[in-house]
């Protein structure tokens, strides 16, 4: 090889990357060239840095659970390839056009056909097999085009619905017995979009979702499951979004012997596909605010994002959902958790008929309680929940109540499957302006400074669009001219108002350092009494304040010094401020990799010397 | 006798949910490393991890047998690239993993050095402080580059299996490798502490 080998054929030569042969032809270089050697192993040994990384990563128990979790759900099938031959085909068509005739025949001689859709929260098909399968009494008497037009079922919801007058056909009024089985029920079809609300301070959530159901014209029944979640049974409500005037829900029932599922009955003057909104609480859904705040390098700018980690331990999966957030208190009567496992929505069927018409929501409450029952505003925010329970007292807390608390909307949507969780950016604003200011207290703080940085939650700094939510904050600087970070400190923050102002506490700076020493302590002016005891004094102190700045920054400081008496008098090289009635502050800028110092003496005043100042 | 991959994974098809959990135990160490390196957060790699599971769950079915590492790491890096790419607003930014290096600094440079008696304290902390910037510097390598590294370097995986992983030649792979350590080799500290 001629000359030395360069800095990338080393690269190569160590990291196995060139050929077989150059990487011969390298090592024979080697060999014979000690400069090459050199630059090899300082090449190693810049390398070696990457072997600090090296380590074994644990995954803890719980993790594997939460895996082991989500893959509860059996393992799909395996598909196997071959090659058809071409009869395979030919015969195929043939059954299946013999299929599709076979079908037509049995659908012109049997009665109307039963739902049969999967519900993802029933997560299981309802519709069982019915051989003693009686029709309901509007069924008996079909007319003409209308039998025809029940029988065709979810097929005809394809095509839209159809607008009937009640002159084109006739509904029987009485509504049809409970089913007992799950015979001729519709079964929730899967959520067109869902949205949820979290109420975090009260382990609440709202969940609005849209769901396209198919109705026949007459009586339908929806039946909701809700097992192994946290769902509040007491609180479904479901309301058309279309065809208000002739869709009609009529009662919910809870039927007994049969667990946590519900069934609406619903009146319907049109057959077809019907959106429809479901409404009910659930718990297990939380959320925490965090925030992090990168500082320029001079660090009187930050940017400021903000994240909430939305946690779903609900037992249901809620796909691309449209997330809001309520910062602030609700007021709850019942945990939502404990309402989702009780055996009964409203307690046993036996004593008293159920269903929320036939009591209302505050049975079972102290009489004092019932009119505290919050309705979380209007009927925007919880679609008309609890709308017939007529003798409710309708709180007027709308718009006061949502100055109480304040809500934020997730842009976009997101899945968050049960017991996953998941981090969102809230928000993210540049250039906001801060104040750094070092404190030192040795009453708050003890004998070390402390690192503050303020800015408001207003315009000016870019904020104000909403208050911010308690949570975490973690500052970071900027470390090198690359961009490099490094951890300020931390610190928690309370909800912060719009157009307040805020005060993060970052915790010690050890680049700024205080150091008060005292220079001199002397007594004087004693005043004795008639029997010559001592009856007053005063006590001088002279303290030296050396301020220490090691970093590259100017820096400003205020210095809080107490006298623990009400009587004292300062004298001090610099300007000071009379913080309160025992305390002084001195606040002084020390400018970047330097020292300062200032003197003060104190006089505190005792016994009847403390008449002197007052004098 | 220990159970193979392809035993494990045909176990699981056929509903053993325990031979899952042997996979999740026996690979799981490493899959988690390698994703704690991509993401550079502990917090967003154990999401991928759960995700990368969950894909092998619902892939399982489809694995012929052969080296279940790379089949696993193939999974993990479509995730972790595909996750990565919706985060990647957050990825110079990190919370978690700022906190991660925080805390690990903490406790670098407070447990362990009381632990360990034969370490200065003041070393350990040099010691975290060339460990995070080895950890930034991998984090700002190109996806593709971090991929090629981590699993050749950190994994132990052949030039050949990186490929596979990847779905890219060997020669490719090779570059990418070439480059990330080209980049690294101006950003990695000096063992004396004391960085370019």
């Amino acid at each position: 090889m001629k000359g030395h080998l360069t800095e990338r054929e080393l690269i190569e030569y160590q990291f196995k990357l060139a050929s077989e042969g150059l990487a011969e032809r390298m090592a024979g270089h080697l060999q014979e060239c000690g400069k090459c050697r050199e630059s090899l192993e300082r090449l190693k040994q810049k390398f070696a840095a990457l072997d600090l990384l090296r380590e074994d990563f644990e995954v803890s128990e719980d993790l594997i659970s939460q895996v082991l979790e989500q893959v509860s759900e059996p393992v799909k099938s395996k598909v196997v390839s071959f090659r058809r031959p071409a009869w395979i085909g030919a015969a195929a068509a043939v059954l299946l056009v013999g299929s599709l005739l076979l079908v037509a025949q049995l659908r012109k001689s049997s009665g109307p056909a039963r739902e049969s859709v999967r519900g993802p929260i029933a997560r299981q098909d309802v519709a069982q097999p019915a051989p003693a399968y009686k029709p309901l009494p509007m069924e008996r008497k079909p007319f003409g085009k209308a039998a025809k037009d029940e029988g065709r079922g979810a097929v005809e919801g394809l095509a839209g619905v159809r607008k009937r007058g009640l002159a084109e056909e006739q509904i029987p009024e009485q509504p049809p017995f409970a089913p007992a089985s799950a015979i001729e029920l519709v079964v929730l079809p899967r959520r067109e979009n869902v949205q949820i609300t979290i109420y975090n301070s009260a382990d609440l959530t709202l969940v609005r979702e849209r769901r396209n159901l198919t109705l026949k014209k007459g009586w339908n029944w929806l039946q909701f499951m809700w097992a192994n979640t946290l769902i509040d049974p007491t609180s479904l409500h479901l309301e058309p979004l279309e065809q208000r005037d002739k869709i009609d829900i009529q009662q919910l029932v809870f039927p007994a012997r049969l667990r946590e599922l519900g069934r609406w009955l619903i009146r319907s003057e049109v057959g077809g596909q019907v959106p429809f909104e479901i409404t009910y609480f659930t718990s297990g859904l939380s959320w925490r605010a965090f925030y992090m705040g990168t500082l320029s390098a001079d660090e009187q700018k930050m940017k400021l994002q903000g994240y909430v980690r939305v946690a779903n331990n609900s037992g249901e999966d809620y796909e691309n959902a449209q997330t809001r957030l309520i910062v602030g208190q609700v007021h709850i009567l019942d945990e939502i958790a404990k309402l989702a496992r009780r055996q009964y929505p409203y307690g046993s069927p036996l004593p008293r008929a159920a269903g929320i018409g036939g009591r209302d929501y505050a049975w079972g409450l102290r009489e004092e309680d019932r009119e505290k029952v919050p309705l979380l505003g209007d009927e925007l925010l919880v679609g008309g929940l609890f709308r017939d329970a007529k003798r409710f007292h309708r709180k007027e807390i709308r718009k006061e109540g949502l100055s109480e608390y304040f809500l934020y909307t997730i842009e976009g949507t997101e899945t968050i499957p049960d017991k996953w969780g998941k981090r969102l950016l809230s928000f993210e604003e540049d250039e906001i302006e801060v104040k750094s200011l070092y404190k030192y207290d040795e009453e708050r703080y003890g004998q070390q400074t402390i690192r503050f940085v303020s800015f408001a939650n207003d315009e000016e700094h870019n904020l104000g669009k909403t208050p911010i939510p308690n949570g975490d904050v973690k500052i970071y600087g900027l470390a090198d001219r690359e961009g490099h970070l490094s951890y300020v400190g931390g610190t928690g923050i309370k909800y912060i108002p719009v157009d307040e102002e805020v005060e993060l506490n970052l915790g010690p700076a050890r680049l700024v350092e205080v150091e008060p020493t005292l220079m001199g302590f002397k007594t004087a002016n004693y005043v004795f009494d008639r029997n010559k005891d001592i009856a007053g004094w005063d006590e001088i102190r002279t303290w030296k304040i050396e301020i220490t700045n090691t970093r590259t920054l100017a820096v400003e400081i205020e210095i809080t010094r107490s006298f623990g008496t009400a009587y004292w008098s300062l004298k001090a090289n610099i300007p000071y401020e009379k913080h309160d009635v025992t305390h002084a502050r001195f606040k002084l800028t020390v400018e970047p990799r330097s020292k300062r110092t200032f003197d003060y003496t104190v006089t505190t005043y005792r016994g009847v010397r403390e008449e002197a100042l007052t004098e | 006798m220990e159970n193979t991959d392809k035993s494990l994974i045909d176990a699981h098809c056929r509903g053993e949910r325990e031979a899952f959990g042997q996979v999740v135990r026996r690979y799981g160490g490493s899959l988690l490393g390698y994703l704690t390196k991509m993401s550079g957060s502990r917090e967003l790699a154990e999401d991928l991890f759960q995700e990368t599971f969950k894909r092998v769950h619902e892939k399982a079915h489809t694995f012929r047998g052969g080296r279940l590492g790379p089949w696993l790491f193939k999974i993990a890096t479509r995730v972790a690239l595909n996750g990565l790419q919706r985060r990647r607003r957050l990825r110079v930014v990190s919370l978690d993993q700022q906190l991660d290096c925080a805390e690990g600094r903490n406790k670098e440079s407070g447990a362990a050095a009381v632990a360990d008696n034969s370490c200065e304290p003041s070393e350990e902390v040099i010691r975290a402080e060339q460990k995070e910037q080895v950890r930034q510097a991998i984090e700002l390598l190109p996806e593709k580059q971090r991929a090629a590294l981590v699993l050749a370097y950190y994994q132990q995986l052949s030039y050949r299996e990186v490929a596979e992983v990847l779905g890219c030649s060997i020669g490719t792979v090779k570059t990418q490798m070439y480059r990330a350590l080209r980049t690294l080799a101006q950003k990695l500290p000096d063992v004396s502490g004391e960085t370019k």
